[in-house]
């Protein structure tokens, strides 16, 4: 277990524009599962391989228990790390893999002979010893690789997309795997995935990143629940926040807000009284707007026109549009939800989950850490 | 496969074989006969064989000597070929640096020449450095000659390889000289053996410069032994022949060595 601390880190690539991370303030504690959690090109997989050592480091400084690490060799830094394309050895055989890195470090042949050993009955790969990567299947290699980082006995683990290749269903036991991996070990983890899914089931805290900047920091239902920026809300969920450009008005002492002919007054804990006049962007889940209302006094309700319904079997999604502003609205309603294309309903929205963004797209009423 | 196509396939293939092998072939009949039944008959099967001319061209016409110089530059050429050519097609396939691409296209372009060009430069520096009419000399050439398609060859396999094989070996502690041998070459090896065989194969029946460079009879390869028994007025097309098929051994074997290697998918499975 250690403690990985990245106080401003920064990478530039050369001849490049723009840093591909910049500024990366985080820390990440004892025996914590941090998921670094971003759409493609946000700049996470670079962070991950400056704290691997993979990459150099542009600025900033990237500690290990205290220990400034930024000039340490990958291979000095005690760290073991999971790749998306599992990097197995093709011409070793599973024990030859496993065993590589404990070669390296001159530990003596009956203790390799050990650990390996342990490693492969853990991980049910005792029977593969004697094969090569070819004749593994994905989820085989995949434990190989898994063990090829836990037989070093490491003081982090970094995981790199591991579950991207896999199919679905196995990508599902595999998570359930690496969460167990995790609870038995309570070895301190980084994982970077662009799957929300995973990043929300696996992840002690999740950092959000985007354009190489931390967007967000928090446990998965925190930032899930109070999304920092409209970039946050609108990346998290599935399907995401619905967003709306809406005006503050001076009716309610600057707590209503226009979205077209459209008057929402947001309760007091949702949004601190703003100038009317102020352009903000209002956010509401989908599972904050139903199709039957449950007669609570913060629930508005929405004219649409039904144009998309997705039945996913035990929930519905409704994809409508707003009457007066054609905007699109989603709603995530019952599995029997009785509605088609084409049909006029009132869908209503709960204000109480009600979230406002500053016209930067910052959250107006934001409780989460972001250290 | 309907049995009229494959039947019409395996006349098609039939018919190829019997031309790629027949010169082969008889070739290898001609190393058995005489002269003078060659000259009676160019087609004749051996009857009686002449095993003897073997013994007699290794033993009375220097074939021994001509056999073992070329052993030792062939041998020694391919060998720094192998381990020069991999060292630099890895570090162009591995590593970011300035001029990297220049240097693969100086090396690449070198290429497109005809080498015949280069021998009369080539005669002189070996002269001027006292390489002229020497073994040593004739494997320099002959590494200059063929290092830049090995490094064509192998840079092309190394730069197909996952980076990620590489940052793992390297978070396993292996530094950049232990990754080449311990993790790229034994996955290369099929590459590898390509240009060993095309190497091989290649500087083994290399006559031009060998003719140019060497004079000395006891530096004398294979192709210029061969060449001994063309006279100004006549030929022995028998002992060519038998000078040829024991000139070809070699070739084979080493061969049937490598090729196994050729056809081995060495990277099956590194990566999903």
């Amino acid at each position: 277990m250690a403690i990985v601390r990245l106080e401003r880190l920064t990478k530039i690539y050369e001849r490049a524009q723009t840093p591909a991370v910049k500024d990366v303030s985080v820390e990440i504690g004892h025996g914590e599962f941090m998921v670094l959690l971003g759409p493609s090109g946000c700049g996470k997989t670079t962070t991950l391989r400056m704290i691997a050592g993979l990459e150099s480091i542009s600025d900033g400084t990237l500690s290990i228990d205290g220990q400034i690490v930024n000039g340490v060799p990958a291979k000095d830094r005690d760290i073991a790390m999971v790749f998306q394309s599992y990097a197995l050895y093709p011409h070793m055989t599973v024990w030859d893999n496993l065993a590589f890195g404990l070669k390296r470090r001159s530990i003596p042949r009956d203790e390799i002979e050990r650990r390996v050993r342990n490693v492969a009955a853990t991980l049910g790969l005792s029977e593969f010893l004697k094969r090569k990567p070819h004749a593994l299947s994905g989820g085989q290699r995949q434990r190989v690789a898994l063990g090829r980082a836990i037989v070093r006995n490491p003081k982090v683990f970094l995981f790199d997309e591991p579950l991207s290749n896999l199919d679905a269903a196995l990508r599902v036991s595999t998570r359930g795997e690496i969460a167990a991996l995790h609870r038995r070990l309570g070895a301190t983890m980084i994982y970077v995935t662009h799957d929300q899914v995973e990043a929300m089931t696996l992840g002690t805290r999740i950092c959000i990143m985007s354009n190489g900047r931390v967007a967000q920091v928090g446990t998965p239902l925190d930032v899930y629940h109070n999304p920092a920026s409209t970039f946050v809300a609108g990346f998290l969920g599935n399907p995401p926040m619905n967003l709306f450009p809406a005006v503050v008005t001076d009716d309610a002492g600057g707590r209503t807000l226009a979205i077209g002919s459209l008057k929402l007054t947001i309760p007091p804990e949702r949004m601190a009284p703003l100038p009317p006049g102020t352009s903000v962007t209002f956010g509401i889940r989908p599972e904050h707007v139903s199709a039957h209302g449950q007669g609570r006094p913060t629930e508005v309700p929405f004219s649409c026109e039904v144009v998309q319904v997705e039945r996913l079997g035990a929930e519905t999604l409704v994809i409508s549009e707003i009457a007066d502003s054609g905007a699109r609205l989603v709603a995530r309603s019952g599995g029997d939800v009785a509605l088609d294309l084409g049909d006029r309903v009132t869908l209503y929205a709960d204000l109480s989950a009600a979230h406002v963004f500053d016209a930067a797209g910052n959250a107006l009423r934001q409780q989460t850490e972001t250290r | 496969m309907p049995v009229l196509t494959r039947t019409l396939v395996l006349l098609a293939l039939s018919l190829y074989t019997a031309f790629a092998a027949g010169p082969f072939v008889w070739a290898a009949m001609l190393s058995l006969r005489t002269t003078t039944e060659i000259h009676l008959n160019h087609f004749a099967f051996p009857n009686p064989a002449h095993w003897e001319k073997f013994p007699d061209a290794w033993y009375n016409s220097n074939y021994a000597t001509y056999f073992m110089n070329s052993i030792e530059v062939v041998i020694a050429a391919v060998v720094v070929l192998t381990i020069v050519g991999a060292m630099a097609a890895h570090c162009l396939a591995r590593y970011r640096f300035r001029l990297n691409r220049v240097i693969y296209f100086i090396l690449f372009s070198t290429i497109i020449f005809p080498p015949q060009i280069t021998i009369i430069a080539l005669f002189q520096i070996l002269v001027n450095y006292g390489l002229y009419n020497s073994k040593l000399g004739l494997t320099l050439v002959y590494v200059a000659l063929q290092l830049p398609l090995t490094i064509y060859i192998l840079e092309s396999f190394f730069a197909r390889l996952p980076a990620d094989l590489f940052d793992a070996a390297r978070m396993d502690g292996y530094s950049d000289w232990e990754i080449f041998w311990k993790v790229s070459l034994p996955i290369a090896l099929p590459a590898v053996a390509t240009t060993v065989i095309l190497n091989f194969i290649l500087l083994w029946n290399e006559f031009l410069f060998a003719v140019v460079l060497i004079t000395d009879e006891a530096n004398r390869t294979l192709p210029l032994g061969i060449q001994r028994f063309i006279g100004d007025t006549q030929e022995d097309i028998g002992m060519i022949a038998t000078g040829l098929m024991i000139a070809i051994v070699p070739v084979i074997i080493v061969y049937a060595f490598f090729s196994e290697k050729l056809i081995q998918g060495m990277t099956a499975g590194a990566v999903k």
